[in-house]
Parts: structure tokens; sequence; C-alpha cells
């Protein structure tokens, strides 16, 4: 489970990887804070102390039973999350939703359950980073425009424009596949065709007095919406939008995307724990971790070349497809090639396939390592827990089937890692001497972590208590850090 | 109390760099929009320098030390 490919297999998942490009264009330098905390989060918790329990304090085997239910718990949500997206991905390029989700969870299940493919999640790592970096330097090329030349000129831009070689201009897109929470308003007069007809609701502006509009559109009739005017949610016919139109939902220039929105510092540091905090307990809970100067090496790098890739591709995406931004970013619309007249058929599709085969092969490689890694909690050392063919097929089962209802697959990964991260990271941190002193505060940052989780429901205000309810980390994982502090001192 | 070792100041050194971007990002003026080369303060320390910074600093500092001599146990 220390190898390097493992260790970066298990932290950078499809939806981990996708996160980044995904924060970057929709929010700028708060993207770039969720980059730099995925980077840096894995070196902070394996750099931390040693891990190692001190002498005599091996815990015995019940006490082993709440950090294997916890990471499986957590390894089930995160599976969850990946096949989720893996649907989200197929429904988005034109496939059945059940199509994509059956592949990898089929995919993972057979990956997992035969033995002689279970080594090949170091392969895997290196498919997926060479054949995702092949596709960005093949895109750099055809732009013939480097990194930064690419970053300046998505912030000098004075608007987001509907680009003519478009989908959504050429041939229109359904809006039931937008799944983005941004709202749809105008900023200028936009003229709308519905190719295949359809009901189309909206909420228009006259002057200052808001009507619910809808219209029943024959196929290839058009409706002008002026600036102030809403695609109503709930929209699902196909629309067509013309050519060098604002894009609606994008940041109003280049330069407000790269300044971003006033800082809200403390929700930076909440992500920041709850990052931390699931990092311990993904790659640190219940292992001595020992890596030598090169694994280290290779473990920043390989984390260095992942941030830097995020990077590049949310900048040659939003220049060459800034339609990205309509309806609201989500993490399927990052595996699409975003140039849509960039490259000549079959060159294109290749591309596309070798984009989507990067992506699985992540999501293998993750799935093994993820496997390899709860089996390394054994307390009897045999690792059966990760060689169960049948709790493996009962979790990708179980994945697949929540799977086909959408969700968010970012803010799912979000809840595992914080939930793990309060239960088992303060501990990971700080070993005790007694196994039950960790399961103890492990529960109460559960308990905490799940109460404000819960809040989240109600929504989220300003401040302390709503950036500890958009993160329950932020408060969750001191809280179990201070009872373990408190069990220090009562048990010495 | 334990020692300080190696990988101790490399841990604070990464939550340095952390607290950097949050601290430049809180730099009045807007400080951290200005373009240098093409890419401003803020985006040249959160997606180029601390990255970089960070490698290094595991790369010297997080490795696991050699067995040390049983004399410093």
């Amino acid at each position: 489970m220390t190898s390097v490919a493992r260790i970066l297999a298990v932290w950078l998942t499809p939806a981990m990887m996708l996160a980044v490009p995904a924060a970057l264009a929709a929010r700028g330098p708060d993207g770039l804070w969720l980059g730099l905390v995925v980077t840096l989060a894995p070196l902070i918790v394996l750099g931390w102390g040693t891990g190692r329990p001190a002498p005599g304090d091996d815990p015995r085997p019940g006490e082993t039973l709440f950090p294997v239910v916890t990471l499986l718990v957590t390894v089930g949500v995160l599976l969850w999350a990946n096949i989720a997206l893996a649907g989200d991905v197929a429904a988005w390029l034109g496939a059945r939703r059940w199509q994509g989700i059956v592949i990898t969870a089929a995919a993972g299940w057979l990956l997992t359950a035969w033995r002689p493919l279970r080594r090949t999640a170091p392969l895997l790592v290196a498919l997926a980073f060479v054949a995702a970096v092949v596709v960005l330097l093949q895109l750099a090329w055809a732009l013939a425009l480097g990194p930064i030349a690419a970053w300046d000129r998505v912030a000098t831009q004075p608007a987001f424009r509907f680009p003519p070689s478009s989908p959504w201009v050429i041939s229109g897109r359904d809006l039931g596949v937008v799944r983005g929470g941004a709202r749809l308003v105008f900023d200028e007069v936009h003229r709308l065709t519905a190719p295949a007809g359809g009901v189309l609701r909206a909420r228009t502006l006259d002057g200052v007095r808001l009507a619910e509009i809808e219209w029943t559109l024959a196929p290839g009739q058009t409706v002008t919406l002026r600036a102030g005017d809403e695609i109503a949610r709930g929209s699902t016919l196909r629309l067509r939008f013309e050519a060098d139109k604002r894009v609606p939902g994008a940041p109003a220039s280049g330069m407000v995307w790269a300044d971003g929105r006033p800082r809200r510092w403390l929700e930076r540091v909440g992500l920041a724990v709850t990052l931390l905090a699931g990092a311990a307990a993904l790659l640190r809970a219940g292992l001595t971790v020992r890596l030598s100067g090169d694994g280290v090496g290779f473990a920043a790098g390989g984390l260095l070349l992942a941030f830097v890739w995020a990077q590049a591709w949310a900048v040659y995406a939003m220049i060459q497809a800034p339609d990205l931004f309509l309806g609201g970013i989500t993490l399927e619309r990052l595996l699409e090639l975003p140039a849509h007249a960039l490259f000549a058929e079959p060159w294109r599709r290749t591309l596309q396939a070798l984009l989507l085969a990067a992506g699985l092969a992540a999501f293998l490689a993750s799935s093994l390592a993820l496997r390899e890694r709860l089996g390394a909690l054994d307390s009897t050392g045999g690792g059966e827990i990760g060689h169960d063919p049948g709790l493996w097929a009962g979790l990708f089962g179980g994945a697949a089937l929540a799977s086909l209802w959408p969700v968010d697959p970012w803010a799912l990964s979000l809840l595992a890692l914080g939930g793990a991260g309060c239960a088992l990271g303060p501990a990971a941190l700080w070993p005790p001497r007694q196994g039950r002193t960790a399961a103890t505060a492990g529960v109460v940052g559960l308990i905490v972590f799940g109460g404000l989780a819960a809040a989240q429901l109600r929504g989220s205000g300003g401040g302390l208590l709503g950036a500890a309810i958009a993160y329950p980390a932020l408060v969750a994982a001191p809280v179990g850090a201070f009872v373990l502090w408190l069990g220090r001192r009562v048990r010495p | 109390m334990r020692p300080v070792t190696t990988r101790t100041t490399g841990v604070l050194l990464l939550a340095f760099l952390l607290a950097g971007f949050l601290l430049l990002g809180a730099l009045p003026n807007q400080v951290a929009g200005i373009r240098v080369a093409g890419l401003s303060l803020l985006w040249w320390y959160g997606g180029v320098l601390a990255p970089v910074m960070a490698v290094l600093v595991a790369i010297r500092w997080l490795a696991e030390p050699l067995p040390a001599p049983s004399s410093r146990e």
C-alpha cells in the first residue's frame, strides 16, 4: 500500500482529478486554492510523525473494527461518487447513463476480484497520466499556445461567448443534461431555436415586473429572450444558441474570473481542514508509511503533474469551449474534448477516446488501491477484507445502483473524506496508546460531523457557523482531536 | 518534549506554503491581482511557485530518515 503509485491512486480519484479544473474554471482563485490543497495535503500527512504505534501498542483485534467499518463506508461512498461520475459522462456524451455505470462498475469489480489483475494499479496510474498528458499536449500544440499565454488570453477576455463551432450552436443540446446549479440568466438579447420543438419555460423581466412564461415551440421555431430573462429550471428540450453571444452563467469577463469574488478565507480553511483530515484517514489510518527519498520525490512529482494538468486543462477548455459555463460547470463536462473544430476526424474521436481511457484507468487504479488500502487494515494481517469477492461485489453493486440517480460526485467525495477524516484523521496523526480512545474520539468527531452535515440541508449562512456547516470537518475534526487529547490525559 | 525532526520542518514549511496563499489573497488593494509576465501574483504563487516549492520541500525534508545509530534511540 505504501507504494507511490498506490498512494497517488487512492488520493487522485477521477472525481478529485476533475474537481480541480472544474473549480478553477468556475471560481478562479478558489479553484486554485483547491488545487493547492489537493497537492499539498497528502505530502503534509505523509510527513506528519511516523505513524508508528509505540512498542506494545499494537491494536487488539476488536479495536480495529471501528476504523475498518469507517473506511469500508468511505471506500463505498468514494466508489459511488466515481461511478456516478461515469454515468454523468456517459449521459453528457450522448450514451445512456446506465451504460457508463455498468462499464465502470463491472470493470472495477472484475479487477478487484481477479487475482492476476490486482497488481496492475501502478500500470493503470501511469496509463492515466500518460493518456491525459498526451491529449493536453496535443491541444496545446494545436492551439500553438503555452499555458501562461493561454491563461493570459482567458484573463483578458472581455466576455465569454459561444464559439461558432460549439455543439450548443451547431446542433443544439438537451437542456436536461445541464446539471450545474447556475442560473441561466441572459446578459443580452439572445435568439434560441428548438430544433425538435418542446416546451420552454422562462422568467422574463418586463421593466421591474417578473413574469413566468411558457412557450410550446414547434420544431425549428425560435424565441427571443432579453437581458435579465432566465430559462427556468426543469426545461428539458433541445436548444440551439446563437454564436458570438455571451454564455449565460459565465463570469462577466476574464478579469472577473481571474481575480475572483471577495475572499472567504474561513471557507478556504474549512476546505483545507476537510482535505487534510481526509488525507490522514485515507493515507495514514492504521498504516505505517515509510517513503524513501525517491518515493517522496515521485509522490510529490505526481501530485505536481496532476495539478499542472488540471490548471492547463481548465484554461484550454475555457479558451476552446466557453460554453462550459452554461448552467454551471460540472465534472463530466471536463471529460469532453474541448476542441470541436480543432481536430479533424478520426483524430478528434481518437483523442476523445484517449481522454475517456485516462478517466477509466484512473478509476480502475483507484478501485484497486482502495481495496488494498482497506485490506491493509485487516487485523489478522491476511488482508481478507480486501480479497472477499462477495463483499466487493456488494460494494460495487450498491454503488452502481445508487449511481443511477444523479448526484454531485465532488460533494459526495468531500462528504466521504470529511466523515472519514473526522472519524480517523486525528488518531492517524496522533496515535493514542489505546484503540478505545481512538474509537471514542472518532465517534464523537463523526457525530459532530454528521450533525453539521445534516444542517447543510437547511442551507448555510455566513461567518463561522456558515463555514462550519459548509465544511463540517472545520469543527468536527478539532473536536475529535480534543477528545483524543483528553483521552490521552485521562489514560496515561 | 518530542524532538523537532526534519520531517516536522518539512510539514511546517508545507503549512506555511498553504498559509502564504491565504495571506496573499488577503492583501489589500488587490495586490494579488497585479500581473507579472502574463500571470497575476496570486496565480504565480498558487499555481507555480507554491507547488514547485512543495515538491522541493518534500524531497529535501519528508523522506524517511535512514536508520539511525542505536545510540541515538
